[in-house]
């Protein structure tokens, strides 16, 4: 007996029919090339070599003018913005690096804060075409008697650096 | 269900009032109530839809994979478990989608730009495919227990990239932060009010997926008796027309 499911003409009573199994295989190869994509952009992101300020020049790939990731913390007081471009001194463990960006960094760049500088090092200075701007896990309430704290803080650092 | 015309019922839109008023009071403390960080100002209120919206799909998917585990291992098999494992992991697609937007729009306005090919945001985007090609691999066609016996695989295999997620910002050097709570010091890094509306959100997330849950899989159910239905009219048809 052929019990293949045919068209019914009661409503309701239709069995599925195979033209509506293109759609979830055309999905599940684009999700296949989906991954590939994500985990190849990945891998082609970590190219670029991810320095502290204190191993630029120092650490196997971090020297030289190729192009690498460096993080640190923007000094106090150095960002300086002309020509429609950003200068600031990048510090890290006790090194420091100058930082030339070719516009506005956004996000919530401002000074003693961590960043990322994407770039390559040119006669001393490293010269960025893409800053990312780190925020910590620590999430403090905006008030009065934070922001006095915050500015004690930001003394504080100052004196640090001389 | 018998002489039920939806998926609801009386527990359900209970929860379902409680699942809003907990949203409502969770838009007033998150915009309202709790203060602006000192860094990242408002911004910050994006995190009280972003965390737990990411804790909700990790949820999902945890019960998508437990579901599917027992379906394969119990000895009836029931596809009621299959279908709260689709449903969940359709709960989960969603709830992953949210959190990738807002992460995106936080990051615009804190790191400067939507997206970097950081370990969190690619091992999350890959969560995201993952399980939009597991909803896929669903709809292949076959019959039920068919569907149930490879997608309930494919879920027990998915559920793997959980850890990797989450531990992301450990194991690489991340712009992402580390978790404000559930991190390895067991240091909670969040004031006041900024706490109690993340947890509130937490909470309010968690039964809002429990609500979808319900709701979703006694509708795969309909579909599936519906899907039978038609099996069950062409056997009949056949039947009649050997018998004529």
């Amino acid at each position: 007996m052929d019990l293949t499911p045919r068209t019914s003409t009661e409503p309701g009573a239709q069995a599925p029919t195979r033209k509506r199994r293109w759609l979830p295989m055309l999905i599940v190869v684009g999700a296949l090339l989906g991954g590939g994509v994500v985990v190849t952009k990945f891998l082609t992101s970590a190219i670029d070599y991810y320095c502290n300020v204190d191993e630029v020049g120092v650490r196997s790939g971090c020297s030289g003018e190729r192009r690498m990731r460096v993080q640190g913390v923007v000094e106090q007081n150095s960002v300086k913005q002309a020509d429609g471009g950003t200068t600031f001194i990048l510090d890290f463990n006790k090194k420091t690096l100058k930082v030339a960006y070719s516009g506005d960094p956004g996000g919530i760049f401002q000074e003693c804060i961590p960043i990322i500088a994407h770039g390559r090092v040119v006669n001393g200075v490293f010269e960025s075409d893409r800053i990312e701007v780190k925020h910590s896990n620590q999430y403090v309430e905006k008030n009065a008697k934070r922001i006095d704290q915050s500015n004690k803080e930001a003394a504080a650092c100052s004196v640090l650096k001389g | 269900m018998a002489g039920q015309s939806g998926t609801g019922t009386s527990a359900t839109r209970r929860l379902g009032i409680v699942v809003i008023l907990m949203l409502g009071v969770l838009a007033l403390c998150g915009l309202w109530f709790s203060a602006e960080d000192v860094v990242q100002g408002s911004t910050v209120r994006i995190m009280y839809i972003h965390v737990p919206s990411i804790w909700t799909a990790y949820i999902a998917f945890a019960m998508t994979a437990v579901c599917s585990g027992v379906y394969l291992s119990a000895k009836n098999r029931s596809l009621a478990w299959d279908r709260v494992a689709g449903a969940s992991g359709e709960i989960g697609v969603l709830f992953v989608a949210v959190s990738l937007v807002t992460g995106s729009m936080w990051g615009r306005l804190t790191w400067g730009t939507y997206w970097v090919w950081d370990a969190r945001l690619t091992s999350t985007a890959f969560l995201f495919i993952t399980y939009i090609g597991y909803l896929a691999v669903r709809q292949l066609g076959g019959t039920h227990r068919q569907r149930a016996r490879r997608s309930s695989v494919l879920a027990l295999l998915a559920i793997l990239e959980i850890p990797l997620v989450h531990f992301s910002v450990s194991l690489w050097r991340s712009l992402h932060q580390e978790a404000s709570v559930a991190n390895p010091n067991a240091k909670v890094e969040l004031d006041g009010l900024m706490l109690f509306s993340l947890f509130l959100g937490l909470i309010a997330f968690t039964l809002l997926f429990v609500w979808l849950l319900l709701h979703r899989q006694r509708a795969m159910m309909l579909e599936d008796a519906f899907s039978d239905r038609g099996l069950d009219v062409a056997i009949t048809a056949r039947r009649n027309e050997a018998g004529a």
